[in-house]
């Protein structure tokens, strides 16, 4: 195959996306009028010359940019004066990805991402080709990647057909998914400042009430009553509908297919988007549930992946809503041992005491000394009552253990969260001891994996030191036995 | 030290010296900084001349004699042939554990004060986000290569 360009659309919607950029010219336009305006006649010839400025500036780089399919590897160059040629060798190859903004599925074209494990997320992309093209490209790529099963062949446009679906959102679900999404954080600080608003409220109604007497006085407390009650009820629809509009954008039409040790999958209303997670890329498995859905047995199983992928994260959304029983075949095909909790140990009861220090004692205080300043700091105290509760649940819900081919952990109290890591995915172990937990006895181990980052990772907290030395010890020992023993070794 | 799963080794006497050094050339900086609002304080109060610098300087000099060779005891790293344990930290400890089937690739680097102690440092890069590269200075450069073409060794058996 020659050397390919993008589709030349490109070039007008990328000089389109350059658009809002130039506002940024308009302080240079007016400080060089010297604040006395610009003949309209000087204004066009000025815009025309920047719009052809930007237009030229796309088409450069639209004409430069090439792509070529060879046997064996993909070759991108680009640029003008310094030229990059890259080539992706077709083994590197996952697969290949589609995404969709508004502006692109109007006018029918789609970015193109060759995923391989790692590296930049930039590094195979093709910013915009036909649609068509894309499906071809897909075709095309499929069929030159190595190692990939030969039966395969489906040379005819039925790719989503040939795959097996595994997981699919239809609209109830997607509405009711959303309506769980309210931001908690959102609803408390509407209630903090409805809170700080009745005082506000209350000493109106006591001078209003001196005005109009005290035969209205019980209408008076029933009306406010009745704003308070609607304006909580506003908060919780407000919340709600951020929620289910949040999710409707990013979730609509979510599929998730399986094919040849590739997962597939597709949503997004506005941007659609089209991401393959390889299996071999899987690092670690992660079922979250939520405060009140996972009450209700709703959960969301997320996997985390070496590069690729369009979440900041690093994680992806395998599944964002579904049963445990429709969880079970995706974690299996995904290569992950089912979560275990018979096997999972409990950690040092210290751990309470560490999060009633950290979370209600310290903020308690910080807040009390904030409030002689800023009396409305002590509106924050609200959340104390939570806060003690999450501390007091807190080691109740935090277990850990080896199983047999995984570490597995499970932790958080409003949002609960089981961990999964293959002990050929650990890279390193680090035990981490403060002050405090030097004193007492125990001690924090973080896992390190590749691919995700450190927030909401598979650590053990506040383990006694002896479990601790055990548990980095049988960790080691594992994945160096699994090193050893086995030759297929995803690393 | 509560927290010791394999027997750790102190690093070489040498980069005690080194981190001397680095110490003095920070407290040096921070002198130069000190003489400044000292000059700046004289002129706009009636503080006494040396003020800061004396402050400043004593604690260097304090850090430098009392608190380095401290830091410097804190560290402590065992090499098993399998795994690389480095541990080091006064207030929060911390313990880290990298198998060797886990490393990337490996540097050994020396810097000219390094050199003149005889001492370098052993980079382990791994796949991992939060430690992705774990460095252990203050060992002598003879075990530092050792350790590498171990580790090289290991690399380059696997079976892929």
């Amino acid at each position: 195959m020659p050397p390919r360009r993008l589709d030349p659309r490109t070039i007008l919607v990328q000089s389109l996306r350059g658009a809002p950029s130039l506002v940024f010219g308009i302080p240079v336009v007016l400080a060089w009028s010297r604040g006395e305006g610009i003949a309209l006649g000087s204004l066009l010839i000025g815009m025309s010359v920047l719009v052809a400025i930007a237009l030229i500036s796309a088409w450069l780089r639209w004409y430069t940019f090439t792509y070529q399919i060879l046997p064996g590897q993909i070759v991108i160059a680009r640029g003008l004066i310094k030229r990059t040629r890259r080539s992706i060798p077709a083994e590197r190859i996952q697969d290949v990805s589609i995404k969709q903004g508004p502006l692109s599925r109007v006018i029918g074209i789609a970015e193109v991402r060759i995923e391989t494990g790692g590296g930049e997320a930039d590094e195979g992309r093709l910013v915009s080709v036909s649609l068509p093209e894309a499906h071809r490209l897909r075709e095309v790529i499929r069929s030159i990647r190595v190692g990939g099963t030969g039966a395969e062949a489906s040379s005819e446009d039925g790719t989503a057909e040939a795959e097996a679906l595994l997981f699919q959102m239809g609209m109830p679900r997607l509405l009711f998914s959303g309506v769980f999404n309210f931001s908690l954080v959102w609803i408390a600080g509407i209630f903090g400042a409805l809170q700080y608003l009745e005082q506000v409220l209350g000493y109106g109604w006591d001078r209003w009430r001196e005005v109009v007497g005290v035969a209205e006085q019980a209408i008076q407390s029933q009306l406010n009553g009745m704003v308070l009650l609607s304006v909580a009820g506003f908060a919780v629809a407000l919340g709600v509908l951020a929620g289910v509009t949040r999710t409707v954008l990013q979730n609509f039409g979510f599929t998730l297919t399986y094919d040849d040790a590739r997962f597939r999958y597709r949503r997004g209303l506005l941007t659609r988007s089209e991401v393959v997670v390889a299996k071999r890329q899987i690092q670690l498995g992660l079922v979250e549930r939520g405060a009140v859905s996972g009450g209700l047995g709703w959960s969301a199983l997320k996997v985390q992946t070496l590069g690729g992928g369009d979440q900041v994260s690093g994680r992806q959304e395998l599944a964002p809503f579904a049963r445990s029983h429709e969880l079970a075949p995706i974690i299996a095909l995904a290569g992950l041992p089912p979560f275990d909790r018979s096997h999972l140990k409990a950690v040092s009861g210290w751990h309470i005491l560490r999060g009633l220090i950290g979370m209600v004692v310290l903020p308690t205080a910080i807040l009390l000394v904030v409030s002689l300043f800023y009396p409305i700091a002590a509106l924050l105290l609200v959340a104390m009552p939570v806060m003690l509760g999450v501390a007091l649940l807190r080691r109740r819900r935090h277990r850990y253990g080896l199983a047999a081919t995984s570490l597995q952990v499970t932790r958080g109290v409003l949002v609960r969260r089981e961990w999964t890591v293959p002990y050929g995915n650990v890279q390193s172990v680090t035990v981490r001891r403060g002050p405090f937990q030097r004193l007492v006895g125990i001690a924090t181990v973080r896992i390190d994996t590749a691919g995700g980052s450190g927030i909401n990772g598979p650590r053990v907290h506040d383990i006694e030191d002896a479990r601790a030395e055990a548990l980095v010890r049988d960790l080691i020992q594992r994945v160096e036995a699994l090193r050893t023993s086995t030759d297929t070794d995803p690393a | 030290m509560a927290f010791e799963p394999v027997p750790l080794q102190p690093l070489e006497r040498g980069y005690l010296r080194v981190l001397r050094i680095r110490s003095a050339l920070g407290w040096l900086i921070a002198l130069a900084v000190a003489v400044a609002v000292d000059v700046f304080l004289h002129w706009r109060t009636d503080i006494s001349p040396g003020f800061v610098v004396g402050a400043v300087g004593l604690f260097g000099v304090v850090s430098i004699i009392f608190l380095v060779p401290r830091r410097w005891r804190r560290w402590g790293y065992a090499f098993t042939d399998r795994e690389l344990h480095v541990a080091y930290g006064w207030f929060t400890r911390v313990y880290t554990v990298v198998p060797v089937s886990r490393v990337q690739h490996i540097d050994v680097s020396q810097g000219p004060i390094e050199r003149s102690a005889n001492v370098a440092t052993l980079i382990l890069h791994t796949a991992g986000t939060e430690n992705s590269l774990v460095a252990l200075s203050g060992i002598s450069r003879q075990r530092a290569e050792d350790i590498r073409d171990v580790i090289r060794s290991r690399i380059s058996d696997a079976p892929w």
